[in-house]
């Protein structure tokens, strides 16, 4: 298992994979490798996704933020606060690919504490070969024979002897029996027909290995406690001692069995040097566990829907394709709104029907559109196969419909229901995937919420309105985004804006001298807009007015009115009066008033 | 612009009077919300007010028939400066500088009507000389024509084919007599004679 850097969005979240869902956030949390805590990821929120796990710490988000891939992860295990030990949830990796798997090797190790300096000593020349990926590649020649040409005796292939790296200058041993050198492509023959034979199920060289691993795997605790454990030979069956190499009767190689777990055992857990150099762990790998530490509570829930992704396995969906469109959208010409259901990314025109009607169209819709799916879906097994994500997502919606929920009342699926389709629609956060009573996340993710919509280049909201908009347009428009499911209301919408600041998140929300508050981009400033306004002036100057104007235009250009500026620069009229008085405010504009209402000039009283 | 520099525009009094550029500005007669803006439109329309006296010799300005004047209101731009925006401003001029004022540029006059009780604000002395300034002038003159310690009649000073060429010739008896007064303080002139025919006398 690794820690995965992470993207993190412009709200210093971690940017979603397509099909990732967030299942559930908390603040406060700690992360630990095995026993120790890392620095610097002891304060930060845990996002669990439908595929991961993501740590982003508080302070420099973007330095200290990593992921962990749910399809690497074991099992979960929850650990209850006990006095000042917060609740614990331990995440286990999955052994790796290879056969060594690392839990069994520790108590190995504990069996050969005796041997063990001499082994990391004995192997130190073959380590190099399986720091790779694949510790399994080496032990090929380990039970190759070549026969000697001249006494037909079977010889061991030396087991260092690796036909990929061979050269003619390689020493070969003598024959054991009459003591002549072989030629080199005897051996080399010898070793790569080995090693093709044990790519297939070889059952001469395999029963000491396989029995080896698997002994611990059945029962550990058993083999654990018989003291020193003896290693038969692969071709003698003699029972050596586990710290030898090589068989002590036939001298053949037992390295795989008994040395390899004992080199991951000795450099990796009792080592201090590796744990500090995971401090920054960006890509590293964790070998024992990781523990996440709970301060703030939600641990409970962070279990409980840790649990369910893993079972769900969200992830192996991933490469699957869509199903095909273009037969349900003919099949459903009138119901624009079926291509909606599919999911968020369907670009698909909604439904304007709204209240009670709209509701039942929806419902329709979906009704529809399940039909279709499962219609065609059974159809043959290349089309299952090609909707199985559909499929599974549909299975999980009826189960859920249908009540199996075990503990669940109405309310509880209903409010999954719902958050369900308001994930559908593209809104991340709702108050159902927070812990209830934890008020001041549910604003700080509301907020980040708000700024990752703000900051969406696909709707581009805040561009749209010229960099700036009205908090309460941003309110409505925000609120109607959630389809009528899981509004805001506009305290908790205002507490998550003033967040906005305190998150450091790039939108700001600025309150002019009115008492009118406006949402704007972290970059965008006064001057900004002054400069904007001095350009337009100078503009004004140079073009002459359409009409003849009593006064030298050439000179004091043209007055500009608050719906003027509020189309230019694409800001609601409400904004634009306040920027104008703003720069008034800034000496850059004066008024006057007149019978066609307040303009604004280029401040010509002040030289 | 002060009294000084205006003084080289005052000769010309046959010619119509130039107004400054600001005059066309239409926020001009608009008052300002921002104090900057405010203090240099305020500053901007004492200047206009005093150079406008100057040239048409104005030493009292009548509020009420001036906010119909070419100085209150422009034509052009159909805009005009409202009875009390006006009235703000001379208050400003009244003001001593030290206060935020336009340095005592202008000064109201206790009409005939004030025996009301309340101040009419209708009548204004614009002092684009102050009467200190005035009693300089007199003093330079006198000494540019040697006539220290000479006996002048008051009415020689202002209608004297003298002072033809001078800017206190024609000018407001009143006014006059504040300047000479400031010089019987300074203890440089001493006044005497009735009322109306008060004769001077400069050392």
């Amino acid at each position: 298992m690794f820690f995965k850097p992470l993207d993190l969005t412009t709200a210093l979240r971690p940017l979603l994979l397509p099909d990732e869902t967030l299942l559930f956030v908390q603040d406060a949390v700690g992360l630990y490798e095995g026993k120790y805590k890392i620095p610097d990821y002891q304060n930060g929120h845990a996002y669990l996704t439908s595929h991961r796990v993501c740590y982003v710490s508080a302070e420099e988000s973007r330095k200290y933020c990593v992921g962990i891939d749910l399809k690497e992860v074991d099992r979960a295990e929850y650990q209850a606060g006990f006095f000042r030990s917060s609740p614990k949830i331990t995440i286990y990796p999955k052994p790796q690919k290879t056969k060594l798997d690392t839990r069994t090797n520790i108590g190995a190790t504990v069996s050969t504490t005796a041997h063990a300096d001499q082994l990391s000593v004995q192997q130190s020349s073959i380590r190099p070969a399986f720091t790779g990926d694949q510790p399994a590649a080496s032990p090929k020649p380990i039970n190759a024979t070549w026969v000697c040409p001249i006494c037909s005796f079977s010889n061991p292939v030396p087991s260092n002897f690796d036909p990929a790296t061979v050269t003619g200058n390689t020493p070969l041993p003598p024959c054991l029996a009459c003591g002549i050198k072989p030629p080199l492509a005897t051996v080399l023959k010898a070793a790569i027909n080995a090693a093709s034979t044990r790519e297939s199920p070889l059952p001469t060289a395999e029963p000491p290995e396989t029995g080896r691993v698997s002994v611990p795997d059945k029962n550990g605790v058993s083999s654990l406690s018989t003291a020193v454990k003896k290693v038969p030979c692969p071709r003698c069956t003699f029972m050596n001692h586990p710290s030898l190499v090589e068989c002590e009767i036939c001298g053949a190689s037992l390295g795989a069995s008994a040395a390899f777990p004992q080199l991951h055992g000795t450099s990796r857990t009792d080592s201090p040097a590796p744990f500090f150099a995971q401090s920054r762990i960006v890509n590293s790998e964790v070998t024992d566990s990781i523990k996440l530490s709970f301060r703030n509570g939600g641990d409970k829930t962070f279990h409980d829907r840790l649990k369910g992704a893993l079972v769900q396995r969200k992830w192996l969906l991933q490469n699957a394709p869509p199903v095909p469109a273009p037969s349900q959208r003919t099949d459903s010409p009138n119901n624009p709104g079926a291509a909606a259901v599919e999911g968020p990314q369907s670009p698909a025109p909604r439904s304007t029907l709204v209240g009670i009607a709209g509701l039942e169209q929806r419902g329709l819709e979906t009704r529809i559109n399940n039909q279709l799916v499962i219609g065609n879906a059974f159809e043959d097994l290349e089309a299952l196969m090609a909707s199985a994500k559909q499929i599974v997502a549909l299975a999980e919606s009826l189960a859920r419909e249908s009540g199996m929920n075990s503990n669940g009342g109405a309310s509880t699926e209903t409010t999954t229901v719902l958050s369900e389709s308001v994930a559908a629609l593209g809104m991340v956060t709702t108050k159902d995937m927070l812990s209830s009573g934890s008020e001041s996340l549910y604003l700080s993710e509301l907020s980040r919420d708000l700024a990752e919509y703000l900051t969406d280049d696909r709707k581009g909201i805040l561009q749209r309105e010229g960099g700036i908009m009205s908090l309460i347009d941003l309110w409505a428009v925000f609120n109607r985004s959630r389809n009528g499911v899981e509004l805001i209301s506009p305290s908790d919408f205002q507490r998550a804006a003033e967040l906005w600041e305190k998150l450091k998140l790039p939108i700001r929300l600025r309150r002019f001298k009115s008492g009118l508050l406006v949402v704007q981009r972290y970059d965008w400033s006064d001057e900004k807009t002054i400069r904007q306004f001095q350009d337009w002036m100078e503009e004004l100057r140079r073009v002459p007015p359409d009409e003849s104007v009593p006064w030298d235009w050439s000179l004091f250009g043209r007055a500009i009115t608050a719906q003027e500026a509020a189309q230019r620069f694409k800001w609601s009229v409400g904004v634009a009066a306040e920027e104008l008085e703003m720069a008034e405010d800034r000496g850059i504009l004066c008024r006057e008033e007149g019978i066609e209402g307040l303009r604004f000039w280029s401040n010509h009283l002040v030289s | 612009m002060s009294a000084s520099t205006a003084a080289t525009a005052a000769p010309a009094s046959s010619t119509s009077f130039v107004f400054p550029s600001t005059y066309n500005f239409p926020a001009f007669f608009t008052p300002q919300p921002n104090s900057t803006t405010r203090q240099s439109q305020l500053r901007k329309w004492s200047s206009l007010i005093q150079s406008w006296c100057r040239h048409h010799r104005i030493y009292r300005l009548s509020i009420i028939e001036a906010i119909d004047s070419p100085l209150f209101h422009n034509a052009t731009l159909r805009k005009r400066l409202d009875l009390a925006e006006a009235r703000t401003i001379v208050d400003w001029m009244a003001k001593k500088e030290e206060e935020g004022g336009g340095g005592q540029r202008a000064e109201w006059i206790e009409g005939p009507s004030a025996s009301s009780g309340a101040k009419s604000k209708n009548l204004a002395w614009i002092w684009w000389r102050r009467p200190e300034e005035w009693a300089d002038v007199l003093v330079d003159w006198i000494d540019a024509t040697g006539q220290r310690g000479v006996v002048l009649t008051v009415f020689e000073l202002v209608q004297g084919e003298a002072t033809v060429s001078q800017e206190f010739h024609g000018m407001d008896h009143d006014v006059m007599m504040k300047a000479l007064n400031v010089l019987v303080k300074r203890g440089k002139a001493s006044v005497f004679g009735n009322e109306g025919e008060e004769g001077v006398k400069i050392f």
